[in-house]
Protein backbone atom coordinates (compact mmCIF):
# COMPACT_ATOMS: atom_id res chain seq x y z
CA UNK A 1 0.00 0.00 0.00
CA UNK A 2 1.62 3.27 -1.21
CA UNK A 3 1.70 5.98 1.74
CA UNK A 4 -0.64 8.87 1.76
CA UNK A 5 1.99 11.66 1.12
CA UNK A 6 0.87 15.69 2.65
CA UNK A 7 2.75 18.43 1.16
CA UNK A 8 3.07 21.13 3.77
CA UNK A 9 4.84 23.91 1.80
CA UNK A 10 3.47 27.46 3.05
CA UNK A 11 0.69 25.95 4.16
CA UNK A 12 -1.05 26.63 7.82
CA UNK A 13 0.29 23.65 10.16
CA UNK A 14 -3.29 23.50 11.63
CA UNK A 15 -4.59 22.51 7.98
CA UNK A 16 -1.39 20.34 8.00
CA UNK A 17 -2.00 18.39 11.53
CA UNK A 18 -5.57 17.79 10.82
CA UNK A 19 -4.30 15.90 7.51
CA UNK A 20 -1.75 14.46 9.46
CA UNK A 21 -3.88 13.39 12.37
CA UNK A 22 -6.67 11.88 10.15
CA UNK A 23 -4.39 9.39 7.97
CA UNK A 24 -2.54 8.71 10.65
CA UNK A 25 -5.59 7.61 12.38
CA UNK A 26 -6.58 5.35 9.77
CA UNK A 27 -3.38 3.76 10.19
CA UNK A 28 -2.56 4.85 6.36
CA UNK A 29 1.27 5.26 6.58
CA UNK A 30 1.80 8.91 6.18
CA UNK A 31 4.74 10.64 4.08
CA UNK A 32 5.05 14.83 4.65
CA UNK A 33 6.89 16.41 1.83
CA UNK A 34 8.13 19.50 1.25
CA UNK A 35 8.65 20.46 5.04
CA UNK A 36 10.62 23.40 4.77
CA UNK A 37 11.86 23.25 8.32
CA UNK A 38 8.41 24.34 9.71
CA UNK A 39 7.58 24.06 13.37
CA UNK A 40 4.87 22.01 15.28
CA UNK A 41 4.91 18.91 12.67
CA UNK A 42 3.64 15.45 13.97
CA UNK A 43 2.29 16.81 17.31
CA UNK A 44 0.05 14.52 19.46
CA UNK A 45 0.55 11.26 17.01
CA UNK A 46 -1.26 8.38 17.83
CA UNK A 47 -0.18 5.11 18.86
CA UNK A 48 0.75 2.69 15.79
CA UNK A 49 1.20 5.96 13.07
CA UNK A 50 3.77 5.76 11.25
CA UNK A 51 4.77 8.85 9.55
CA UNK A 52 7.87 9.90 7.66
CA UNK A 53 9.49 13.62 7.28
CA UNK A 54 11.19 14.30 3.97
CA UNK A 55 14.08 16.85 4.64
CA UNK A 56 14.06 18.80 7.76
CA UNK A 57 11.85 19.97 10.53
CA UNK A 58 11.39 22.66 12.72
CA UNK A 59 10.75 23.50 16.65
CA UNK A 60 8.75 20.34 18.29
CA UNK A 61 8.70 17.52 15.75
CA UNK A 62 7.24 14.29 17.48
CA UNK A 63 6.32 16.36 20.42
CA UNK A 64 3.98 14.86 22.78
CA UNK A 65 3.97 11.64 20.61
CA UNK A 66 1.87 9.08 22.33
CA UNK A 67 3.15 5.88 20.46
CA UNK A 68 3.89 6.52 16.78
CA UNK A 69 6.65 5.87 14.97
CA UNK A 70 8.46 8.90 13.36
CA UNK A 71 10.95 9.12 11.01
CA UNK A 72 12.39 12.44 9.91
CA UNK A 73 14.91 12.01 6.98
CA UNK A 74 16.64 15.18 7.70
CA UNK A 75 17.91 17.69 10.48
CA UNK A 76 15.08 18.49 13.73
CA UNK A 77 15.03 21.54 15.02
CA UNK A 78 14.42 22.46 19.10
CA UNK A 79 12.57 19.67 21.07
CA UNK A 80 11.73 17.24 18.64
CA UNK A 81 10.12 14.52 20.77
CA UNK A 82 9.30 16.85 23.99
CA UNK A 83 6.92 15.43 26.28
CA UNK A 84 6.50 12.34 24.22
CA UNK A 85 5.13 9.11 26.55
CA UNK A 86 5.76 6.43 24.12
CA UNK A 87 6.76 5.77 20.45
CA UNK A 88 9.89 5.69 18.22
CA UNK A 89 11.60 8.58 16.82
CA UNK A 90 14.59 8.72 14.26
CA UNK A 91 16.27 11.90 13.25
CA UNK A 92 18.25 11.05 10.37
CA UNK A 93 20.58 14.03 10.98
CA UNK A 94 21.22 16.51 13.77
CA UNK A 95 18.68 17.38 15.91
CA UNK A 96 18.79 20.72 18.30
CA UNK A 97 18.34 22.00 21.41
CA UNK A 98 16.77 20.09 23.89
CA UNK A 99 15.95 16.87 22.47
CA UNK A 100 13.54 15.02 23.81
CA UNK A 101 12.83 17.48 26.63
CA UNK A 102 10.69 16.15 29.40
CA UNK A 103 9.83 12.81 27.35
CA UNK A 104 8.50 10.68 29.63
CA UNK A 105 8.58 7.47 27.75
CA UNK A 106 9.19 6.03 24.12
CA UNK A 107 12.49 6.58 21.92
CA UNK A 108 14.54 9.11 20.24
CA UNK A 109 17.63 8.03 18.09
CA UNK A 110 19.38 10.74 16.45
CA UNK A 111 21.83 9.69 13.85
CA UNK A 112 23.65 13.02 13.92
CA UNK A 113 24.62 15.19 16.74
CA UNK A 114 22.58 16.51 19.73
CA UNK A 115 22.44 20.22 20.54
CA UNK A 116 22.37 21.63 23.89
CA UNK A 117 20.48 20.17 26.71
CA UNK A 118 19.22 16.97 25.05
CA UNK A 119 16.78 15.12 27.57
CA UNK A 120 16.75 18.51 30.12
CA UNK A 121 13.84 17.30 32.68
CA UNK A 122 13.33 14.08 31.08
CA UNK A 123 11.13 12.01 33.11
CA UNK A 124 11.84 8.20 31.47
CA UNK A 125 12.38 6.84 27.87
CA UNK A 126 15.84 6.65 25.77
CA UNK A 127 17.59 9.19 23.69
CA UNK A 128 20.13 7.51 21.62
CA UNK A 129 22.88 9.64 19.95
CA UNK A 130 25.20 8.28 17.30
CA UNK A 131 27.29 11.02 16.82
CA UNK A 132 27.99 13.77 20.30
CA UNK A 133 25.78 14.81 22.70
CA UNK A 134 26.24 18.83 23.18
CA UNK A 135 26.50 20.69 26.43
CA UNK A 136 24.88 20.31 29.52
CA UNK A 137 23.02 16.84 28.19
CA UNK A 138 20.35 15.25 30.72
CA UNK A 139 20.18 18.52 32.80
CA UNK A 140 18.10 18.02 35.65
CA UNK A 141 16.87 15.14 34.09
CA UNK A 142 14.43 12.70 36.50
CA UNK A 143 14.78 9.41 34.61
CA UNK A 144 15.72 7.61 31.63
CA UNK A 145 18.77 6.97 29.77
CA UNK A 146 20.87 9.34 27.38
CA UNK A 147 23.14 7.31 25.52
CA UNK A 148 26.04 8.87 23.08
CA UNK A 149 28.38 7.07 20.66
CA UNK A 150 30.56 9.81 19.72
CA UNK A 151 31.38 11.97 23.32
CA UNK A 152 29.71 14.47 25.16
CA UNK A 153 30.63 18.41 25.16
CA UNK A 154 30.77 20.58 28.40
CA UNK A 155 28.79 20.21 31.25
CA UNK A 156 27.56 16.50 30.45
CA UNK A 157 25.12 15.75 32.80
CA UNK A 158 24.64 19.01 34.99
CA UNK A 159 22.65 19.00 38.07
CA UNK A 160 21.49 15.72 36.75
CA UNK A 161 18.71 13.78 39.52
CA UNK A 162 18.12 10.06 38.52
CA UNK A 163 18.56 9.37 34.91
CA UNK A 164 21.70 8.33 34.06
CA UNK A 165 23.48 8.92 31.24
CA UNK A 166 26.26 6.74 28.87
CA UNK A 167 28.27 7.93 26.80
CA UNK A 168 31.51 6.58 24.87
CA UNK A 169 34.04 8.70 23.57
CA UNK A 170 35.68 11.93 25.10
CA UNK A 171 33.44 14.13 27.53
CA UNK A 172 34.65 17.63 27.25
CA UNK A 173 33.59 18.15 31.37
CA UNK A 174 31.38 16.81 33.42
CA UNK A 175 28.55 19.20 35.22
CA UNK A 176 27.75 19.90 38.40
CA UNK A 177 27.12 17.10 40.09
CA UNK A 178 27.83 14.48 38.00
CA UNK A 179 29.40 11.46 38.74
CA UNK A 180 30.99 8.68 36.29
CA UNK A 181 30.61 5.56 37.57
CA UNK A 182 32.23 1.77 36.60
CA UNK A 183 29.23 0.06 34.74
CA UNK A 184 28.55 -3.53 35.74
CA UNK A 185 28.56 -6.10 33.21
CA UNK A 186 24.54 -6.55 33.22
CA UNK A 187 23.97 -2.40 32.76
CA UNK A 188 25.94 -2.82 29.33
CA UNK A 189 24.24 -5.70 28.15
CA UNK A 190 21.11 -3.52 28.93
CA UNK A 191 22.73 -0.73 27.05
CA UNK A 192 23.29 -2.78 24.10
CA UNK A 193 20.17 -4.41 23.95
CA UNK A 194 18.83 -1.50 23.64
CA UNK A 195 21.47 0.02 20.56
CA UNK A 196 21.07 -3.75 18.83
CA UNK A 197 17.71 -3.24 17.45
CA UNK A 198 18.93 0.30 15.98
CA UNK A 199 22.17 -1.74 14.10
CA UNK A 200 24.63 -0.21 16.68
CA UNK A 201 25.63 -3.77 18.19
CA UNK A 202 28.52 -5.95 18.20
CA UNK A 203 31.09 -3.31 18.86
CA UNK A 204 33.29 -2.89 22.12
CA UNK A 205 33.08 0.36 23.83
CA UNK A 206 34.28 2.00 26.46
CA UNK A 207 31.52 3.05 28.39
CA UNK A 208 31.33 6.12 30.99
CA UNK A 209 27.64 5.58 32.92
CA UNK A 210 27.24 8.84 34.68
CA UNK A 211 24.67 9.57 37.52
CA UNK A 212 23.96 12.14 39.97
CA UNK A 213 26.34 12.31 42.74
CA UNK A 214 23.90 13.16 45.23
CA UNK A 215 25.57 16.42 46.39
CA UNK A 216 22.74 18.85 45.38
CA UNK A 217 19.69 16.73 46.68
CA UNK A 218 18.31 18.59 49.45
CA UNK A 219 16.39 15.75 50.51
CA UNK A 220 16.68 14.28 54.13
CA UNK A 221 16.51 10.88 52.58
CA UNK A 222 18.56 9.65 50.22
CA UNK A 223 15.47 7.04 49.41
CA UNK A 224 14.04 8.90 46.54
CA UNK A 225 10.74 6.43 46.49
CA UNK A 226 10.16 7.87 49.55
CA UNK A 227 9.30 11.60 48.32
CA UNK A 228 7.36 10.04 45.50
CA UNK A 229 3.79 11.46 45.75
CA UNK A 230 2.77 8.65 43.10
CA UNK B 1 11.86 36.04 22.37
CA UNK B 2 12.85 38.02 19.26
CA UNK B 3 14.33 37.07 15.61
CA UNK B 4 17.49 37.88 13.81
CA UNK B 5 19.12 37.69 10.12
CA UNK B 6 22.09 38.63 8.40
CA UNK B 7 22.50 38.07 4.75
CA UNK B 8 26.18 38.88 2.35
CA UNK B 9 25.98 38.82 -0.94
CA UNK B 10 28.69 37.45 -3.28
CA UNK B 11 27.96 40.95 -4.94
CA UNK B 12 25.21 43.88 -5.20
CA UNK B 13 22.13 42.37 -4.95
CA UNK B 14 18.53 42.13 -3.30
CA UNK B 15 19.80 42.17 0.02
CA UNK B 16 16.53 44.40 0.86
CA UNK B 17 14.11 41.40 -0.55
CA UNK B 18 15.97 38.66 1.08
CA UNK B 19 16.05 40.26 4.69
CA UNK B 20 12.41 40.90 4.16
CA UNK B 21 11.95 37.66 3.32
CA UNK B 22 14.25 36.49 6.23
CA UNK B 23 12.40 38.42 8.92
CA UNK B 24 8.78 38.11 7.50
CA UNK B 25 9.86 33.97 8.04
CA UNK B 26 10.48 34.84 11.69
CA UNK B 27 7.51 37.35 12.31
CA UNK B 28 6.08 35.35 15.04
CA UNK B 29 9.04 35.69 17.05
CA UNK B 30 8.70 39.64 17.47
CA UNK B 31 5.37 41.51 16.22
CA UNK B 32 6.34 44.62 17.91
CA UNK B 33 8.55 46.26 15.48
CA UNK B 34 10.75 45.52 12.44
CA UNK B 35 14.11 47.07 11.58
CA UNK B 36 16.92 46.58 8.27
CA UNK B 37 20.20 47.77 8.31
CA UNK B 38 21.67 47.54 4.95
CA UNK B 39 24.69 48.41 3.40
CA UNK B 40 25.01 49.80 -0.14
CA UNK B 41 28.16 49.61 -1.66
CA UNK B 42 29.97 52.52 0.08
CA UNK B 43 30.50 56.04 -0.92
CA UNK B 44 33.94 57.62 -1.12
CA UNK B 45 32.80 60.96 0.32
CA UNK B 46 29.82 62.02 2.66
CA UNK B 47 27.40 59.89 4.93
CA UNK B 48 24.21 58.88 4.34
CA UNK B 49 22.01 59.64 7.36
CA UNK B 50 18.81 58.27 8.87
CA UNK B 51 16.63 59.72 11.05
CA UNK B 52 13.33 59.88 12.75
CA UNK B 53 11.01 63.00 13.49
CA UNK B 54 8.42 62.90 16.12
CA UNK B 55 6.03 65.06 15.11
CA UNK B 56 5.18 65.42 11.43
CA UNK B 57 3.83 69.00 12.14
CA UNK B 58 7.24 70.12 12.87
CA UNK B 59 9.44 68.48 9.75
CA UNK B 60 10.34 71.74 8.17
CA UNK B 61 11.85 72.94 11.23
CA UNK B 62 13.69 69.89 12.50
CA UNK B 63 15.52 69.77 8.90
CA UNK B 64 16.34 73.24 9.08
CA UNK B 65 17.50 73.18 12.66
CA UNK B 66 19.40 69.64 12.04
CA UNK B 67 21.16 71.51 9.11
CA UNK B 68 22.44 74.24 11.09
CA UNK B 69 24.10 72.29 13.06
CA UNK B 70 25.75 70.39 10.71
CA UNK B 71 27.18 73.47 8.76
CA UNK B 72 28.54 74.43 12.00
CA UNK B 73 30.34 71.18 11.46
CA UNK B 74 31.52 71.77 8.27
CA UNK B 75 28.74 70.00 6.58
CA UNK B 76 26.16 70.07 4.23
CA UNK B 77 23.10 68.44 2.26
CA UNK B 78 24.80 66.61 -0.64
CA UNK B 79 20.67 65.65 -1.73
CA UNK B 80 17.22 67.34 -0.48
CA UNK B 81 16.26 64.82 1.90
CA UNK B 82 13.24 62.73 1.35
CA UNK B 83 10.61 61.07 3.59
CA UNK B 84 8.29 58.80 4.06
CA UNK B 85 4.89 59.63 3.51
CA UNK B 86 2.81 57.67 5.72
CA UNK B 87 0.36 59.71 7.56
CA UNK B 88 2.04 58.59 10.99
CA UNK B 89 2.98 61.48 13.29
CA UNK B 90 6.58 59.87 13.58
CA UNK B 91 8.41 60.56 9.92
CA UNK B 92 11.83 58.70 8.59
CA UNK B 93 14.01 60.60 6.82
CA UNK B 94 17.19 59.87 4.91
CA UNK B 95 19.89 62.67 3.96
CA UNK B 96 22.86 62.35 2.44
CA UNK B 97 25.84 64.89 3.59
CA UNK B 98 29.20 65.88 3.31
CA UNK B 99 31.25 65.26 5.65
CA UNK B 100 31.47 66.92 8.69
CA UNK B 101 34.73 67.76 10.57
CA UNK B 102 34.40 65.14 12.84
CA UNK B 103 31.71 63.02 12.94
CA UNK B 104 31.44 61.99 16.96
CA UNK B 105 31.70 65.90 17.43
CA UNK B 106 28.71 66.56 15.40
CA UNK B 107 26.45 63.65 16.35
CA UNK B 108 27.15 64.52 19.79
CA UNK B 109 25.52 67.96 18.75
CA UNK B 110 23.10 66.83 16.11
CA UNK B 111 21.78 64.61 19.55
CA UNK B 112 20.69 68.24 21.01
CA UNK B 113 17.63 67.40 18.92
CA UNK B 114 17.31 63.65 19.57
CA UNK B 115 14.08 64.59 21.26
CA UNK B 116 12.33 65.90 17.82
CA UNK B 117 14.70 64.27 15.49
CA UNK B 118 17.18 61.45 16.31
CA UNK B 119 19.59 60.04 14.02
CA UNK B 120 19.45 56.20 13.49
CA UNK B 121 22.37 55.72 11.20
CA UNK B 122 25.42 57.16 9.97
CA UNK B 123 27.48 55.48 6.98
CA UNK B 124 29.13 55.72 4.27
CA UNK B 125 27.24 52.18 3.24
CA UNK B 126 24.87 51.99 6.47
CA UNK B 127 21.22 52.98 6.56
CA UNK B 128 19.07 51.73 9.45
CA UNK B 129 15.46 51.10 8.44
CA UNK B 130 12.86 50.60 11.36
CA UNK B 131 9.24 51.29 12.74
CA UNK B 132 6.23 49.59 14.40
CA UNK B 133 4.97 46.36 12.87
CA UNK B 134 5.61 43.41 10.98
CA UNK B 135 8.22 42.90 8.12
CA UNK B 136 5.61 43.30 5.79
CA UNK B 137 4.04 46.40 6.65
CA UNK B 138 7.74 47.92 7.47
CA UNK B 139 9.08 47.00 4.04
CA UNK B 140 6.30 48.55 2.06
CA UNK B 141 5.87 51.71 4.46
CA UNK B 142 9.56 52.25 3.69
CA UNK B 143 10.51 50.22 0.51
CA UNK B 144 12.70 47.95 1.73
CA UNK B 145 12.13 44.95 -1.04
CA UNK B 146 13.84 47.50 -3.79
CA UNK B 147 17.03 48.24 -1.38
CA UNK B 148 20.30 46.97 -3.56
CA UNK B 149 23.07 46.12 -1.30
CA UNK B 150 25.96 44.09 0.05
CA UNK B 151 25.06 42.78 3.11
CA UNK B 152 22.59 43.64 5.84
CA UNK B 153 20.52 42.57 9.16
CA UNK B 154 16.94 42.43 10.01
CA UNK B 155 15.24 42.02 13.01
CA UNK B 156 11.43 41.26 14.60
CA UNK B 157 11.46 42.48 18.21
CA UNK B 158 9.50 41.34 21.15
CA UNK B 159 9.45 43.96 23.35
CA UNK B 160 10.61 42.66 26.82
CA UNK B 161 12.10 45.08 29.00
CA UNK B 162 11.98 48.79 26.97
CA UNK B 163 9.14 50.55 25.01
CA UNK B 164 7.29 50.24 21.99
CA UNK B 165 8.35 52.73 19.97
CA UNK B 166 9.86 53.13 16.55
CA UNK B 167 12.71 53.95 17.83
CA UNK B 168 13.31 51.42 20.47
CA UNK B 169 13.26 48.91 17.50
CA UNK B 170 16.39 47.31 16.41
CA UNK B 171 18.93 47.31 14.30
CA UNK B 172 20.94 49.81 16.26
CA UNK B 173 23.76 51.82 15.52
CA UNK B 174 26.93 52.05 17.36
CA UNK B 175 26.61 55.51 18.13
CA UNK B 176 28.94 57.24 17.09
CA UNK B 177 30.94 54.88 14.97
CA UNK B 178 29.82 55.14 11.16
CA UNK B 179 28.97 51.98 9.67
CA UNK B 180 28.10 49.87 12.47
CA UNK B 181 25.08 48.39 13.29
CA UNK B 182 23.82 45.49 15.43
CA UNK B 183 20.33 43.12 15.94
CA UNK B 184 20.24 40.70 18.94
CA UNK B 185 18.16 38.32 20.78
CA UNK B 186 18.00 38.08 24.66
CA UNK B 187 18.58 40.14 27.91
CA UNK B 188 21.59 41.30 28.77
CA UNK B 189 21.25 41.41 33.04
CA UNK B 190 23.73 43.55 34.08
CA UNK B 191 23.10 46.39 31.22
CA UNK B 192 22.70 49.62 33.85
CA UNK B 193 25.76 48.52 34.84
CA UNK B 194 27.84 48.61 31.63
CA UNK B 195 25.39 51.49 30.48
CA UNK B 196 26.67 53.93 33.48
CA UNK B 197 30.25 52.81 32.99
CA UNK B 198 29.95 53.91 28.76
CA UNK B 199 28.26 57.05 30.09
CA UNK B 200 31.40 57.81 32.03
CA UNK B 201 33.65 57.75 29.01
CA UNK B 202 31.31 60.16 27.86
CA UNK B 203 29.16 57.78 25.27
CA UNK B 204 25.44 58.73 24.56
CA UNK B 205 22.11 56.47 24.66
CA UNK B 206 18.92 57.45 23.14
CA UNK B 207 16.69 54.30 24.07
CA UNK B 208 16.67 51.54 27.73
CA UNK B 209 17.59 49.34 24.60
CA UNK B 210 20.02 46.75 26.02
CA UNK B 211 21.22 46.09 22.18
CA UNK B 212 21.61 49.62 22.28
CA UNK B 213 24.34 49.00 24.35
CA UNK B 214 26.05 45.84 22.61
CA UNK B 215 26.47 48.23 19.69
CA UNK B 216 29.16 50.59 21.56
CA UNK B 217 30.43 48.02 24.04
CA UNK B 218 32.13 46.44 21.13
CA UNK B 219 32.75 49.18 19.01
CA UNK B 220 34.65 51.07 22.32
CA UNK B 221 36.51 47.85 22.31
CA UNK B 222 37.42 47.61 18.88
CA UNK B 223 38.77 51.41 19.15
CA UNK B 224 40.85 50.79 22.01
CA UNK B 225 42.64 48.36 19.73
CA UNK B 226 40.83 45.17 19.71
CA UNK B 227 39.89 43.62 16.70
CA UNK B 228 36.62 42.56 15.98
CA UNK B 229 36.96 38.91 16.54
CA UNK B 230 38.96 40.04 20.12
CA UNK B 231 35.91 42.20 21.21
CA UNK B 232 33.21 39.20 20.16
CA UNK B 233 35.31 36.94 21.93
CA UNK B 234 35.38 39.53 25.38
CA UNK B 235 32.14 40.48 25.42
CA UNK B 236 30.92 36.48 26.10
CA UNK B 237 32.77 37.01 28.81
CA UNK B 238 32.20 40.05 30.42
CA UNK B 239 28.47 40.70 29.16
CA UNK B 240 26.05 38.99 31.37
CA UNK B 241 23.24 37.77 30.41
CA UNK B 242 21.22 35.00 27.53
CA UNK B 243 21.98 36.81 24.16
CA UNK B 244 22.64 36.32 20.61
CA UNK B 245 23.74 39.12 18.38
CA UNK B 246 25.25 40.13 15.22
CA UNK B 247 27.32 42.59 14.34
CA UNK B 248 27.79 44.26 11.30
CA UNK B 249 30.60 46.74 9.78
CA UNK B 250 30.89 47.85 5.69
CA UNK B 251 33.11 44.67 5.98
CA UNK B 252 31.11 42.09 6.66
CA UNK B 253 29.14 40.25 10.25
CA UNK B 254 29.59 38.71 13.10
CA UNK B 255 28.08 37.09 15.82
CA UNK B 256 28.14 36.08 19.31
CA UNK B 257 26.45 33.96 21.88
CA UNK B 258 26.27 33.93 25.29
CA UNK B 259 27.92 31.39 27.42
CA UNK B 260 24.45 29.51 28.14
CA UNK B 261 23.58 28.78 24.75
CA UNK B 262 19.73 29.78 25.19
CA UNK B 263 18.97 31.72 21.71
CA UNK B 264 19.42 29.28 18.21
CA UNK B 265 21.54 30.93 15.49
CA UNK B 266 21.37 28.84 12.20
CA UNK B 267 23.36 29.73 9.10
CA UNK B 268 23.89 28.65 5.41
CA UNK B 269 26.63 29.08 2.95
CA UNK B 270 26.00 28.37 -0.53
CA UNK B 271 26.14 30.08 -4.42
CA UNK B 272 29.20 32.37 -3.03
CA UNK B 273 26.90 33.81 -0.17
CA UNK B 274 25.81 33.65 3.22
CA UNK B 275 22.54 33.79 5.56
CA UNK B 276 21.98 33.40 9.02
CA UNK B 277 19.26 33.73 11.12
CA UNK B 278 17.39 32.65 14.17
CA UNK B 279 15.28 29.81 12.90
CA UNK B 280 16.38 27.47 10.34
CA UNK B 281 12.54 27.76 8.59
CA UNK B 282 13.80 31.38 7.63
CA UNK B 283 16.70 30.70 5.79
CA UNK B 284 14.77 28.14 3.71
CA UNK B 285 12.47 30.84 2.43
CA UNK B 286 15.96 32.16 1.02
CA UNK B 287 17.13 28.79 0.09
CA UNK B 288 13.98 26.75 -0.89
CA UNK B 289 15.90 24.12 -2.88
CA UNK B 290 17.48 22.20 0.65
CA UNK B 291 20.67 24.17 1.32
CA UNK B 292 23.10 22.91 3.86
CA UNK B 293 21.89 24.35 7.25
CA UNK B 294 24.50 24.55 10.06
CA UNK B 295 23.15 25.38 13.56
CA UNK B 296 25.06 27.42 16.20
CA UNK B 297 23.55 25.60 19.28
CA UNK B 298 26.05 25.09 21.50
CA UNK B 299 27.08 27.99 24.24
CA UNK B 300 29.92 30.45 23.75
CA UNK B 301 30.51 30.91 20.25
CA UNK B 302 31.53 33.52 18.20
CA UNK B 303 32.68 34.47 14.72
CA UNK B 304 32.63 36.91 11.58
CA UNK B 305 31.83 35.98 7.99
CA UNK B 306 33.61 38.58 5.82
CA UNK B 307 32.00 40.11 2.73
CA UNK B 308 34.62 39.18 0.20
CA UNK B 309 35.40 35.21 1.34
CA UNK B 310 32.70 34.61 4.10
CA UNK B 311 34.80 32.86 6.50
CA UNK B 312 37.01 35.81 7.57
Amino acid sequence: MSAHVIDVGSRSIREVSAELQQAARTREAVHVINTLSRHNLGIGLPPGAEVSFEGSVGYYCGGLNTGARITIEGDAGWGVGEGMDAGHITVGGYAGMSAGAAMRGGLIHIKGDAGPRAGVAMKGGTIVVEGKLGAQAGFMAHAGKIIALGGAATSCADALWQGEIWVAGDIESLGVDAKVVEPTPAQVAEVEAILAPLGLAGQSRNWRRIIAGQRLWYFESRDANAWLMI
Amino acid sequence: MCGIAGRILGKTGDVGTDLVELMDAQAHRGSDSTGFAIYAPPRAHGYVVRAMGFDRAGLGRDLEDFLLILREHGGDFLENPTWDSAPDKHYSVRMVISDPANVARWIHDADMLCARLEVQSVGRALEIIKDIGGAAEVAAKHHVRGMQGTHGLGHARLATESAVRPNASHPFWARPFPDVAIVHNGQITDYTNWRNRLERQGYRFLTQNDSELIAVWVSHEISQGMTLQQALDHSIKQIDGVFTYMIADLNGIGFAKDRFAIKPLATVQADGAFCAATEEQALRRVYPGGAKIINYDGPAKTGIWGKGGLAA
